[in-house]
């Protein structure tokens, strides 16, 4: 793979529009050329679906598909192996990186994808009878605070603050980040903070809510907690715009 | 005998997913003036002219779905939006990924409720297999979903609703 | 028992942590600390080749490695994490006392601490009150302070992605624990 060094870059794609250049490859969406080439049911898809045999579907017996992810049993698994895996994602984004800031965002690009997908799947795990869509910055902020950290980490954040300087800042406080809990950073590192991943995560699923945000980790040491760590939030500025004409 | 046609449309206003079917159940009423005896059990019926612009109407209500998007926090939009007998029910993800689902509104006026109630189980039954598909390390959000497992599903869902 | 000072060697010799945790030693030059792990691990190496036998036949089990992998590999549970079974064990002397372990990868974490508790009148201790009494007690000790030190170089120093194995140990978060074992 040529591409394999590529960086992986927390794509902010989801907030640019289709340009008249992208033509599907997929055989979805309209092509004036084609004309009207639907996914439709076939005869044998048809007969396939009456018939009663449900045993056949797929010949993958652990399909994805055929499993129940709303479950909540079991859902732990060894902090030592996550751990250990990513110790292995720092050393690999390091070993391709050009410098610390590159670092960081190679991290944050890494999460960003773990982000978008958890936000949906702890979505659905809540169940939709007693939940909702966030639709407000605070909501949603409060969501991941909460519910979103307790998913991934077993425990709520420390603190959810509002930068008093700064509009549409704000800062979600972990006093021991779990997955950079084991790490100590060599000072001739600096500023560096694996807890990048974690803030690409957070910065995926408030992309992907349409909250588009700039998410970044910073460590704010203070006695006990040597590792606390304080996600920076910056919203786009259109979003206090959309907030404030719903409002 | 109503037809349905389903369209999954990405955060970029990209398409993911489009297909078309019908009710399943065979027609066994009066109104089966469109059913011809060699028709397939579960194949959408638009009208060729219909079915040219189905994509287009499915896109036109996105900016409805978008204005009510930020409006409501509910999951399912239920009924968006209507075209000439066309009905386009919507339903949003936290993850801003739409499911659209445009019909001819053909015999089932009296029990719209019930209707609207039906796909909205739908709906929610299709967003789990979403997820299921965005649980797949090799699925980017906004790719097209090509799985041929996720389309049988999706098949078999509709043959359970409608 | 008080510990001075904590050393870590590689599974070639080369010192990678020192930590004086207690006063009570004299510092030496930085070179002379790596002579010193030098030296133990040279010495370690020839008791493990001068160990006793009984007519051929060797009294310490000497097949630790291999049996003991089998083990591991069996029920993922290591009973006994010190490898250390002929090597040199343990130094006692007037002033101070030295420990040592060695994990299955051959890293060995030294102790050296405080002497015993003087028994003044050098009498002959018969074995049984030997087992339970004092001279044993803190071999005990140190071996627990042995298997957190262990715990905590596993979890601070082998997931830290900034170490490099065989090298030296830098990372502030082990030097941390490290005190607050000792």
């Amino acid at each position: 793979m040529s591409n394999d060094n590529d960086i992986i870059l927390s794509s902010a794609t989801s907030m640019s529009t289709l340009t008249i250049n992208e033509v599907s490859k997929d055989g979805f969406g309209y092509n004036p050329s084609v004309g009207p080439q639907s996914n439709i049911i076939t005869p044998e898809a048809s007969t396939f679906l009456l018939s009663s045999k449900k045993s056949i579907i797929t010949n993958n017996p652990n399909s994805i598909y055929d499993k129940n992810i709303i479950n909540k049993k079991n859902l732990e698994i060894s902090l030592s192996s996550l751990a250990f895996l990513f110790c292995e994602m720092v050393n690999w984004c390091h070993s391709n990186s050009k410098g610390i800031q590159d670092l960081e965002t190679r991290l944050n690009g890494l999460g960003y994808q773990v982000g978008q997908r958890y936000i949906e799947l702890i979505k659905l795990r809540e169940g939709f009878k007693t939940n909702k869509r966030e639709v407000k910055i605070v909501e949603i902020l409060q969501f991941i605070h909460g519910t979103f950290w307790k998913a991934i980490f077993g425990k709520t954040a420390n603190e959810l603050e509002k930068s008093q300087d700064v509009l549409n800042e704000y800062m979600i406080t972990d006093n021991v980040p779990l997955m950079s809990k084991f790490i100590s950073i060599p000072k001739e590192y600096g500023e560096l903070n694996c807890s990048a991943f974690m803030a690409g995560i957070i910065e995926g699923a408030l992309d992907s809510s349409a909250f588009f945000a700039n998410v970044t980790a910073h460590s704010v040491p203070i006695t006990g907690y040597p590792l606390r760590t304080v996600f920076l939030i910056k919203f786009d500025d259109s979003l206090s715009i959309r907030e404030s004409l719903r409002s | 005998m109503s037809s349905y046609y389903l369209t999954i449309i990405g955060t970029r206003d990209n398409p993911l997913y489009e297909v078309e079917f019908s009710s399943f159940k065979p027609n066994s009423s009066s109104t089966s003036s469109s059913a011809s005896a060699s028709s397939i059990p579960g194949r959408a019926q638009f009208a060729p002219d219909v079915r040219e612009i189905l994509p287009f109407i499915a896109n036109s209500s996105l900016d409805i779905i978008d204005d009510s998007q930020w409006s409501t926090s509910n999951f399912n939009l239920g009924r968006v939006d209507s075209f000439y007998g066309l009905v386009v029910n919507a339903f949003i993800t936290q993850g801003n990924v739409k499911f659209v689902l445009c019909y001819d509104n053909v015999g089932s006026g009296t029990n719209s409720k019930y209707d609207d109630n039906l796909i909205r189980q739908f709906f929610i039954d299709v967003n789990d297999l979403y997820v299921k598909c965005l649980l797949n390390p090799f699925y980017r959000v906004n790719d097209a979903i090509v799985s041929p497992e996720f389309d049988i599903k999706v098949k078999l869902l509709a043959r359970k609703y409608f | 028992m008080k510990v001075y000072s904590i050393y870590i060697l590689n599974k070639a010799g080369g010192l990678i942590y020192q930590n004086d945790v207690n006063p009570g030693l004299n510092r030496l030059s930085a070179n002379d600390y790596l002579v010193l792990a030098g030296t133990l691990h040279g010495v370690h190496a020839i008791a493990a080749k001068v160990t006793p036998t009984i007519n051929g036949k060797e009294v310490a089990t000497n097949e630790y490695p291999n049996n003991q992998n089998a083990i591991l590999l069996a029920s993922g549970k290591l009973q006994d994490s010190n490898s250390n079974k002929s090597g040199l064990q343990s130094i006692e002397t007037d002033l101070f006392n030295l420990y040592i372990f060695q994990t299955l990868t051959g890293i060995k974490f030294i102790l050296i601490t405080s002497p015993n508790p003087v028994v003044h009148n050098l009498q002959q201790i018969n074995r049984e009150v030997a087992n339970k009494g004092e001279l044993n007690k803190q071999y005990a000790q140190a071996n627990e302070i042995f298997k957190h030190l262990y715990i905590i170089y596993s979890d601070y120093v082998m997931k830290d992605p900034f170490y490099s194995l065989d090298m030296p140990i830098k990372s502030s978060l082990f030097d941390t624990k490290v005190k607050e074992i000792v």
